[in-house]
């Protein structure tokens, strides 16, 4: 008993000590760091590193005033002027809209403003993406110009490159492409074919090559293209290396093929690009010779964000169409809103774009702090959410329409089928899940490296405390990294949901020095286990924005912020649970752990590739 | 019969016992000691007995002979062979065979020499074809007669009650044990009618039931029942069945030319047939030009009741300084890291490889069977496989082929001839193979 109390009174002082420093850290101004320390990373090590987090970034009443001066116009031609259902089903967006999106200036939303473009923040064009996510084909289409057709002008491209194409870019006269994905090359960039060669008058590459399932394909006028290129190295052997381009059509050779017929965003044109000796002048190559690659990745990484916007755009406005219908339509004299198994799957819609939303604008405000803050597994992470949530979310509301749902007069068809890509472009969330994964475990596993090897070597004082450490956890420790408290930077009616965030931080941590011990650098082989380090990591960054987001709109007295309450306390323990079971999935001899079966079972399966079970009516006798 | 009793009490009777019985037993007996054995063992059926007393005189029955179904019904059975003789029209099948029981049944109203009949007909069902039919063998079953052989009391179930019915009902469910047929209800009811619940014939089922049904599919790989006909068909068939990769393309290299083709210089044309994986391929282009593959042959595979030959076309393995060791390029995965730059590795505890013992062999590039096992013929197999493979243009191929298959020649001769199975030209002229023996003179570069 005096134990106890002791233990609990030693736990007030630390937690009141936190508190101080918590207030200390406050205090500290906020740029003297120039690098945006990286939440994610810090996550798989165990820690909260809550600046930049805590409080939720927040635009001057100036820009708010500005975008939203913005934003009207935007709304109303989208609502008024865009034909939705006409676009999907004559597969082209008409040319009297693209005219008006460029004299909205939708073509240039990032291009600064010295470029003719807006210069939009990375929030403000998070904010404008939930608008013009009203029509999935006019959205990629204006992604792909922006989000990644021209993003290499922006990112790596010299001032006199970005004087001569981003004013045109901006303006919308011309339309930019991004062509990197060939018919053997997906993400491998070993495999990319096409090839650029230097001429003799070293003035010239000559561009010879196919590239596939090109977005605006046939509207661009200018190309990023990758191709290989001999390139001599430094210790002149020659090598094939990735390089980026600005093809401009004019310079000739360029051909497509004819538009692809998709299942969904069917406005927006995809196609073939072909180049047949397509001369691109030196002054041309977009970075260095030979630096293709992290030009492709740095593009692909910037990018991701904003689909968190977007998704929760859409959901917003599916939810106001769903509700409109179940509050009308009556079954046994009831209004389908007064069954449970409706209600819930508006509740669930509307946490799911909360989440979104919060984490989207997160990232976008951890982005626009000063010094190129390296978000790329935040942005990720974003992506995956967001597109899972909106086929999950799409998928519902179809069934909350029953039969209308499926039919094509309604919207909601278009949108589910439009919904669909967003899980496979920009990266498949296989893909990015590895990504956030990989690229965490690098981090804590560099920083844990002297610790592990003495683990392994067996230096007695680590295993002791690794053991003791084991042995505190396991008699339920309460963890505290500090987001509670008086003052804590979570308002206390989320107290109970931090809790569960830090608790789950700490043991994320944990779980990710087990891991790295047992496979070391080849846990790369085992995706299974990434997988769900990665849908942890999602999980507990969403529980993070959220929480931030919750708090900031207590404290600052927003509309409705108790049902922001709601929904944040929802899916922090929503996510707990879920976490909890990854984590005991993550575990050698859990039971939960069926990794064993699972891949015995899909071997088999690939072995004979079919499905391998007699049919159930066979007999043997 | 106290001596029978002793006798058999003696010797432990089991379930297995009877086995050596021959039907003599018990007609020595009757003759030995008519009252008792008669009184205790067949009220109701005493002509079965009689029947085998007219044959077996031999007093050779004090020592267990091995039971030898095969040879001594033909001895003893002609009284019924008439009723298998071909009909007119010559047809034998299913109809007609079932006309033979029928008439067997109505020729023997008292079923008298029913055990001869049925074993007989047990031989004769291959020859009709009918040795797959579960219906006649019901048919065969319902020729006993029921309720004869039963016991009555708790005596005649310790002890194998009519042993040569019994044997001769489980000579039936044998029969269709070895073909595979399975047992159904028919069966059953059968089989209780005539023998009862616990009889050997009865065990036998039930022991059918168990085990066919757990064996029958027991095969990873099963071969269809009725083999094709054609060579170049099993030999496509054997191949794919000694290919695990699915991807792996079935080239027919020459079809087989009747060997009375007019004009033709060389009389016979033999089929080749190859498989080839494409990761066997791309292995073969990768293959250093400096070192010789080889062509290994014949290796014998069987496909039920054929034998078939194969060769393979292999390297040995590289020495390990030549092993090309596989690197991660540095700008490979656009997405995620291909590799973590970490100095420490996977912990032993989920090492699972530790311990694995491989032996590593030299990769194969591709099988062939042809239809001649000269090297004439594999050359030209050789130079098919160089169309889709041109960097074997520049490898020296070796040819260590042995002159015979081995033992399996033999046995697969008594299958009856077939261009495949016969080890042709190998035993019949020896010359075209005399300068393979010694293994690998015969070098063909660039064949």
């Amino acid at each position: 008993m005096f134990g106890c109390s002791l233990l609990r009174r030693a736990a007030a002082v630390a937690r009141a000590w936190q508190g101080l420093e918590v207030l200390r850290a406050r205090r500290r101004p906020l740029h003297t760091s120039p690098q945006c320390p990286a939440f994610a990373k810090e996550l798989f090590l165990g820690n909260l590193e809550l600046k930049g987090i805590f409080p939720f970034p927040e635009v001057s009443q100036d820009e708010l005033n500005e975008i939203n001066q913005f934003v009207g116009p935007v709304e109303k031609f989208f609502t008024e002027e865009v034909d939705s259902r006409k676009i999907d089903q004559e597969g082209k967006i008409p040319v009297d809209t693209l005219e008006k999106l460029k004299s909205l200036g939708l073509f240039g939303m990032q291009v600064p403003e010295e470029y003719g473009g807006l210069g939009l923040s990375n929030t403000m064009y998070a904010r404008l993406g939930e608008i013009i996510s009203m029509d999935g084909s006019i959205s990629v289409t204006l992604a792909a110009h922006q989000a990644i057709g021209l993003k290499g002008i922006i990112l790596v491209g010299s001032e006199e490159q970005k004087a001569k194409y981003l004013p045109k870019l901006a303006s919308g006269e011309h339309i930019a492409a991004f062509c990197l994905t060939e018919p053997a090359s997906g993400s491998d960039a070993a495999s990319i074919q096409t090839r650029a060669t230097l001429s003799e008058d070293k003035k010239h590459f000559v561009l010879n090559g196919s590239k596939v399932w090109i977005t605006n394909g046939a509207l661009a006028s200018i190309f990023t293209v990758f191709a290989k290129t001999e390139v001599v190295d430094s210790d002149g052997s020659t090598k094939d290396k990735i390089t980026a381009f600005i093809v401009e059509r004019g310079f000739g050779g360029i051909t497509n093929g004819k538009p692809e017929d998709k299942l969904g965003i069917r406005g927006s044109n995809t196609c073939e690009v072909h180049f047949e000796n397509t001369k691109v002048p030196v002054e041309n190559v977009l970075g260095e010779v030979g630096g293709g690659f992290k030009v492709a990745m740095n593009i692909l990484n910037s990018g991701r964000f904003s689909m968190g916007t977007i998704v929760a755009g859409m959901l917003k406005k599916l939810i106001e169409l769903t509700t409109e219908y179940a509050c009308t339509r009556k079954q046994f004299n009831r209004n389908l809103s007064e069954f449970g198994l409706i209600q819930e799957k508006f509740a669930l819609m509307a946490q799911k774009a909360y989440v979104m939303e919060s984490m989207a604008y997160l990232t976008a405000g951890m982005l626009d702090q000063p010094g190129f803050p390296d978000c790329s597994i935040e942005a990720a992470m974003v992506k995956v959410f967001s597109s899972e949530a909106a086929w999950q979310c799409v998928s519902e509301a179809l069934q909350i329409l029953g039969g209308s749902g499926y039919m094509k007069d309604y919207p909601y068809e278009r949108m589910l089928r439009d919904s669909r890509i967003l899980l496979i472009f920009e990266g498949t969330n296989e893909i990015l899940r590895m990504y956030i994964a990989l690229t965490g475990l690098q981090h804590a596993g560099r920083i844990l490296t002297s610790r592990i090897n003495e683990l392994k070597r067996g230096n007695v004082i680590t295993v002791m405390e690794t053991i003791g450490r084991r042995l505190r956890d396991s008699l339920g420790r309460a963890v505290d990294l500090g987001l509670t408290g008086n003052p804590g930077f979570v308002h206390p009616s989320l107290g109970d949901s931090a809790v569960k965030l830090e608790e789950n931080v700490y043991y994320f941590g944990r779980t990710v020095e087990t891991l790295l011990l047992r496979f070391g650098k080849t846990i790369v082989e085992e995706q299974l286990v990434l997988k769900r380090v990665a849908n942890i990591l999602i999980n507990l960054y969403g529980m993070t924005a959220v929480l931030s987001r919750a708090s900031r709109s207590i404290r600052i007295g927003l509309q409705n912020h108790d049902h922001e309450v709601l929904l944040a306390n929802m899916f922090c323990v929503e996510a707990y649970f879920q976490n909890l079971f990854s984590l005991s999935q993550l575990d050698k001899y859990a039971p939960e752990n069926l990794d064993e079966q699972i891949k015995k079972v899909s071997q088999q399966i690939l072995e004979k590739r079919a499905y391998v079970c007699a049919h159930p009516l066979d007999r043997t006798s | 019969m106290s001596w029978v009793l002793a006798r058999g009490l003696s010797r432990g009777w089991g379930s297995i016992c009877w086995d050596t019985l021959s039907g003599s037993h018990f007609s020595q007996c009757w003759r030995w000691n008519p009252g008792s054995c008669a009184a205790k063992v067949t009220p109701q059926a005493p002509w079965s007995l009689h029947y085998s007393t007219v044959n077996h005189k031999d007093e050779a029955w004090l020592v267990p002979q091995p039971s030898e179904p095969q040879r001594k019904p033909i001895r003893v059975l002609t009284p019924h062979e008439e009723l298998f003789r071909p009909s007119p029209d010559g047809e034998r099948d299913k109809a007609s065979f079932v006309g033979a029981v029928q008439n067997f049944r109505q020729y023997s109203v008292h079923k008298r020499g029913h055990v001869d009949f049925i074993y007989l007909a047990l031989r004769k069902m291959q020859e009709f074809g009918v040795e797959r039919d579960l219906a006649v063998y019901n048919l065969l079953l319902d020729v006993f007669p029921k309720e004869v052989f039963r016991p009555r009391n708790v005596f005649q179930r310790i002890f194998v009650h009519y042993p040569r019915q019994q044997e001769c009902g489980i000579a039936v469910l044998e029969q269709m044990e070895r073909h595979g047929i399975m047992p159904n209800k028919d069966t059953e009811f059968l089989l209780i009618q005539i023998f009862g619940y616990k009889s050997y014939p009865m065990l036998k089922f039930l022991r059918m039931k168990l085990w066919l049904t757990r064996f029958k599919n027991i095969n990873p790989y099963p071969i269809p029942r009725d083999l094709p006909q054609d060579p170049v068909d099993l030999a496509k068939l054997g191949l794919r069945h000694m290919e695990p990769d699915l991807s792996a393309k079935v080239t027919v290299y020459q079809m087989a030319l009747p060997s009375d083709t007019p004009g033709a210089e060389d009389p016979t044309q033999p089929h080749i047939v190859g498989i080839q994986s494409p990761e066997q391929q791309a292995t073969l282009a990768h293959h250093n030009p400096s070192r010789p593959v080889f062509v290994e042959g014949p290796f014998s595979l069987w496909l039920r009741n054929k034998c078939v030959y194969y060769y393979i076309l292999r390297a040995d393995l590289p020495p390990p300084e030549e092993k090309k060791v596989e690197e991660i390029p540095e700008e490979w995965n656009l997405y995620y890291p291909m590799k973590l730059d970490l100095d420490y590795a996977r912990g032993n505890w989920d090492n699972y490889e530790f311990d694995i013992d491989k032996v590593t062999e030299g990769p194969i590039f591709a099988m062939c069977m042809a239809g001649a096992h000269d090297q004439g013929t594999l050359i030209k197999w050789i130079q098919g496989l160089q169309e889709t493979n041109p960097a074997l243009a520049q490898i020296p191929v070796v040819f260590r082929l042995a002159r015979s298959p081995g033992e399996l020649l033999t046995s697969s001769g008594l299958e009856g001839p077939s261009p495949l199975q016969a080890p042709p030209q190998g035993q019949e002229d020896d010359h075209p193979l005399q300068p393979l023996q010694q293994q690998g003179q015969s070098g063909v570069s660039g064949a």
